[in-house]
């Protein structure tokens, strides 16, 4: 094993004494709601050199045993079982002792690095108060340290990001800000709790990359925590799997994705919707039947998944399984691993072609929509106009939907796609341009539309709990939809509330309870019913998968492709990830700082010739498949606020592909391919000639604007 | 799952197969798991007494008099406590303990009544002109920095003196001098409860059920008063606490600068101003009122603080 030498302070190879070791651990909090059993029993242990990926969904208590692993649970928290980190119980530390330990050998990485960050303090200062507290360097050599440290984590101007304060920078740039913070004192364990999450897919990758990275150069233990499947089949070396607040496997990565040895984790990989062969009709996703049981409902002499298990016998009720060797280095808490396969879940069902008629007329067609933005402050205070020009959020938008169709909006965040769906249904006022529901020309603000027009176009939001009036049981949603569109009285609407329930999958005896006693999928399935209340149209879906953990994302996938079968429905699918996208949508619209930049059908968009920036989404985003190929196309910077008209193409700052000045002079032209007119491309290089890059040269190192992430 | 309607089942949910009282079965529900919890904080323990026992005296304290409150005891003025008058004299020898007890249901009435305005009005102005926005917020939100420049007491000054001028038929002279206080009191508390809930609309204005209800149509006042109003009730608490203590203060104030009820109606906040020029002779007389009105805002503060506290408990304390 090669010597590390540009990390001053890494002891060398890989120890093989384990750095973390964490044995049958569990964490109660005792909390105004109840006492949570937040981690039963995890176990796991963490090297020098290795990245262990922690991996479950939410409430399996992930996140908790990251922080056990600094000793940073609240004074809630009651903690059994053992954390040694390099042989030493933590739990025997004093307080000094501890923070002497986080920071030093131990580091931290969260989720938000907005809020990692002190807003009033410059980036530069609050690194250097790290160096200068754990290792009393002076103010010359903290300083000098913080420039070598923020390029070692690539940043490109380190003199100006030291300048900065953390709102100058973006997420991307916060994110290594943070992790140079956390690697300032040259730490022998990393722990990331899902530090990619809030960034975009084009970013994420960036950072990802940068883990996979450090790895090799400091030689740290990285204990990285994540609800996404791709992210971890990338950048783990070794992959826990925990379920329910335990770990139900530890294996290296290509077993756990390759070969599992428990139910869940093949059900969950089953569940993932991915890009699947050309040609193939669509199968229904698998999912997880029912959800995670709350603390109360579990007897601890039984298996914690055995009510959703297809593998499940008397045996997996009556006795809980303990964690146990299958393999080398592959453990699993099932009593039959070596039943496991993807088929338990069941054969993959295809869905039944649907009858659409492609002369039909389109139920929503959108022509030249404009929404601007303009600026609140005058210019002469009181008077005027306005003191900047309008931000021009989107831009000469037009598609159409015919029924029985799902078009799919795919951008990164500041690609305005939540603004295109508010501005369809009214809830941002149209600056510009005609949306017509069934030829009906709709006005701009839904106050201003008729009764009918609300009715036929409605819209579920990404936060499921933030959907329901809190205050209010849930029939109050449905039953009002039901009694404003349709007329109907209040028991008529009461009866028909229940039927809306049985056909989301809920049962009619709960619509008196409150939304806060529902999960976040139950709650997204409450406010599925409460949109199909009045049998819309057309049903805009803003993101409305995006918060849901993939088992619970899977059903209402299924739901919403059976709602569609069976009303004649159609939708327009809002997302950021490329796998349900491509699944869920007939047609996909690739938008970019509120232009188009491809539309087409799914089988068109996604293969070759694709859109630059289709292009680089797709390199970008992650698969649950740590052997797949990846082309290495990264975007730097982010996506522009646009205020003037400019001359040229709109993706020409960030464009891997530009072929020179003409991008920045003209408006790129929209091209389509003879042979498939509905596809087409907003680009000035050729369709002949991006087939021909993108299928012999896929990979094009990024063209660096002097600005990075 | 069979259970008589509205009453808790094995879940502890009370079921609603029932008819219409059961909102208020389910406000009394929560008013007494409140108290409860409320019992578990230390400030809660103090204060819930106090504010009981002021209770109690506005409510049956005028029969409980020892003495009826205007009877004059010439020959025991301005005297300590004793066994006689347990609460000391004033200085026409009348048993303070008999005029605190007949003097509590007026600044006890007034102040919760002139909240009670003062809230709802400003809550209704607050969250209306949040959720509308644009000018109208403007304008009506500059309309209310006007009143609040005002100094409060000021304020109450200039409404009391305009108010005094006026005759109202139908109301006696001590109707109306309450009404007077009542409408002060709602004035000065307009504006700056109008002021909070409003921005407490900004954010829930924002949020996606409401979204979903302007999506349904629905017109603006029931969007404000059925959908945002519940979900500012964490605020409204807060506001409601605070603003109860100072009406307290405002009307024992306005009482002291002989603008609350006239003599002989025992107010407690001018007898403490009828108290000053004997305050060498008899502390008692100025202590007594004083103490009266401090153990009543004490009483309430230490229950608002307490209500807060109340809810970050966690439900189990660990073995």
């Amino acid at each position: 094993m090669t010597q590390v030498l540009d990390a001053p302070g890494a002891i060398g190879p890989a120890d093989d004494a384990p750095l973390l070791e964490i044995e049958n651990l569990g964490v109660t909090f005792y909390t105004p709601r109840g006492t949570v059993r937040a981690v039963r029993d995890a176990s796991l242990t963490v090297r020098r050199g290795e990245v262990v990926g922690i991996v479950g969904e939410s409430g399996c208590g992930k996140s908790t045993v990251a922080f056990a692993a600094l000793g940073y649970l609240p004074g809630t928290a009651v903690v059994e079982g053992s954390v040694r980190f390099e042989g030493q119980d933590i739990s025997e530390l004093s307080e000094a002792e501890l923070r002497d330990l986080r920071g030093g050998r131990v580091a931290m990485v969260y989720q938000d690095p907005a809020t990692s960050l002190n807003p009033t303090m410059r980036v530069g200062p609050q690194l250097e108060e790290v160096l200068r507290e754990h290792l009393n360097l002076s103010q010359e050599s903290a300083q000098q340290r913080t420039l070598e440290l923020f390029e070692s984590v690539g940043l490109s101007d380190p003199e100006r990001v030291v300048k900065s304060y953390p709102h100058e920078l973006s997420g991307g740039m916060q994110q290594r800000v943070v992790i140079a913070m956390a690697l300032a004192c040259e730490p022998r364990l990393l722990v990331m709790d899902e530090p990619t999450t809030g960034l975009d897919v084009t970013t994420e990758a960036t950072i990802l990359d940068l883990v996979a990275e450090l790895k090799d150069r400091v030689n740290a233990g990285i204990i990285f925590v994540s609800h996404n499947l791709g992210v971890i089949a990338r950048v783990a070396d070794r992959v826990v799997v925990m379920y329910s607040g335990e770990t139900v496997e530890q294996a290296p990565v290509r077993e756990v994705f390759k070969q599992s040895r428990h139910p869940y984790t093949a059900g969950l990989l089953e569940c993932v919707p991915r890009r699947g062969a050309e040609g193939e009709a669509t199968p229904r996703l698998r999912s997880i039947p029912g959800s995670v049981l709350s603390a109360d409902e579990v007897a601890d002499s039984e298996c914690l998944f055995a009510s959703r298990c297809p593998l499940a016998t008397e045996q997996c009720r009556s006795e809980a399984p303990a964690m146990r060797s299958v393999g080398d280095t592959h453990e699993s808490r099932c009593f039959f691993p070596e039943q496991v396969r993807a088929e338990i879940w069941g054969d993959a069902e295809l869905r039944a072609a649907r009858v659409s008629d492609p002369n039909a007329a389109p139920v929503l067609a959108v022509e030249n929509l404009e929404v601007f933005y303009s600026s609140p402050r005058k210019k002469y205070l009181l008077f005027g106009p306005p003191a900047e020009p309008p931000v021009r959020a989107v831009v000469n938008v037009d598609f159409e939907v015919k029924p029985t169709r799902t078009l799919g909006i795919v951008g990164e965040s500041g690609s305005r796609k939540s603004t295109i769906a508010r501005a369809i249904v009214g809830l941002t006022p149209k600056t510009g341009g005609e949306i017509e529901l069934e030829t009906n020309s709709l006005a701009a603000l839904v106050e201003d539309r008729d009764d009918d027009a609300r009715a036929a176009l409605r819209m579920v939001f990404q936060n499921p709990t933030a959907s329901l009036n809190p205050r209010r049981p849930i029939r109050h949603g449905i039953v009002r939809s039901l009694r404003r569109f349709s007329g109907l009285s209040k028991d008529e609407a009461g009866t028909q509330a229940g039927e809306l329930m049985l056909a989301v999958g809920l049962e009619p005896e709960h619509l008196d309870r409150f939304p806060t006693e529902f999960s976040g999928g139950q709650q997204q399935r409450i406010a599925l019913a409460a949109a199909f209340a009045a049998d819309p149209a057309m049903i805009v879906a803003d993101e409305a998968v995006s918060a849901l953990d993939v088992s619970v994302q899977a059903q209402v996938l299924n739901l919403l492709a059976d709602r569609q079968r069976e009303d004649d429905v159609s939708y327009i699918f809002i997302t950021h990830d490329l796998g349900v996208v491509r699944y869920v949508s007939d047609e996909i619209l690739v938008l970019y700082a509120g232009h188009i930049a491809e539309m087409g059908a799914t089988e068109d968009v996604l293969p070759t010739p694709s859109h630059p920036y289709t292009e680089a989404l797709l390199s970008a985003a992650p698969t649950p498949d740590p052997d797949a190929e990846r082309t290495r196309i990264r975007l730097e910077g982010a996506v522009p606020t646009l205020r003037e008209a400019f001359t040229g193409c709109f993706f020409a700052g960030r464009c891997p592909r530009k072929i020179g000045d003409i991008c920045d002079q003209q408006q790129p032209p929209q091209q389509s391919d003879s042979q498939r007119p509905g596809h087409i491309i907003n680009c000035h290089i050729p369709i002949d000639e991006l087939t021909r890059l993108q299928r012999s040269d896929p990979e094009v190192t990024a063209r660096t604007n002097g600005e990075n992430d | 799952m069979v259970a008589v309607p509205g009453t808790p089942d094995a879940d502890g949910r009370a079921d609603v197969e029932a008819s219409k009282p059961i909102w208020i079965w389910r406000w009394a529900r929560a008013a007494y798991n409140e108290i409860m919890l409320l019992l578990r904080t230390s400030s809660g323990r103090i204060g819930l007494p106090l504010i009981a026992l002021h209770l109690f005296i506005a409510i049956v304290g005028p029969s409980l008099t020892p003495y009826p409150h205007t009877e004059f005891h010439l020959e025991h003025r301005l005297e300590g406590p004793s066994l006689e008058f347990l609460l000391g004299t004033d200085q026409f020898g009348r048993d303070l303990l008999s005029r605190i007890l007949s003097g509590a249901t007026s600044i006890i009435t007034m102040s919760v009544v002139g909240s009670a305005f003062g809230i709802a009005i400003g809550t209704a102005i607050g969250i209306s002109s949040g959720y509308k926005g644009g000018m109208v917020d403007e304008v009506v939100m500059r309309i209310m920095d006007g009143f609040m420049s005002f100094p409060g007491l000021l304020l109450a000054l200039l409404v009391a003196t305009m108010a005094r001028g006026l005759e109202i038929p139908l109301m006696s002279a001590q109707f109306e001098e309450k009404v007077f206080i009542v409408i002060t009191i709602a004035v000065v508390f307009i504006p700056r409860v109008a002021r909070v809930l409003r921005s407490a609309a900004l954010t829930i204005k924002e949020l996606e059920f409401v979204q979903s209800a302007r999506l349904r149509g629905e017109p603006g006042w029931y969007i404000v008063f059925r959908e945002i109003l519940p979900n500012t009730a964490p605020v409204l608490g807060v506001e409601a606490s605070v603003r109860l203590s100072y009406a307290i203060l405002l009307a024992s104030s306005l009482g002291f600068l002989g603008l609350g009820v006239q003599p002989p109606s025992p107010d407690w906040g001018r007898m403490i101003n009828e108290s000053r020029q004997f305050i060498t002779t008899s502390t008692t007389f100025t202590l007594v009122p004083a103490i009266a009105i401090a153990t009543l805002v004490i009483g309430i503060n230490l229950v608002a603080d307490g209500l807060r506290e109340a809810h970050q408990l966690p439900k189990e304390t660990p073995q």
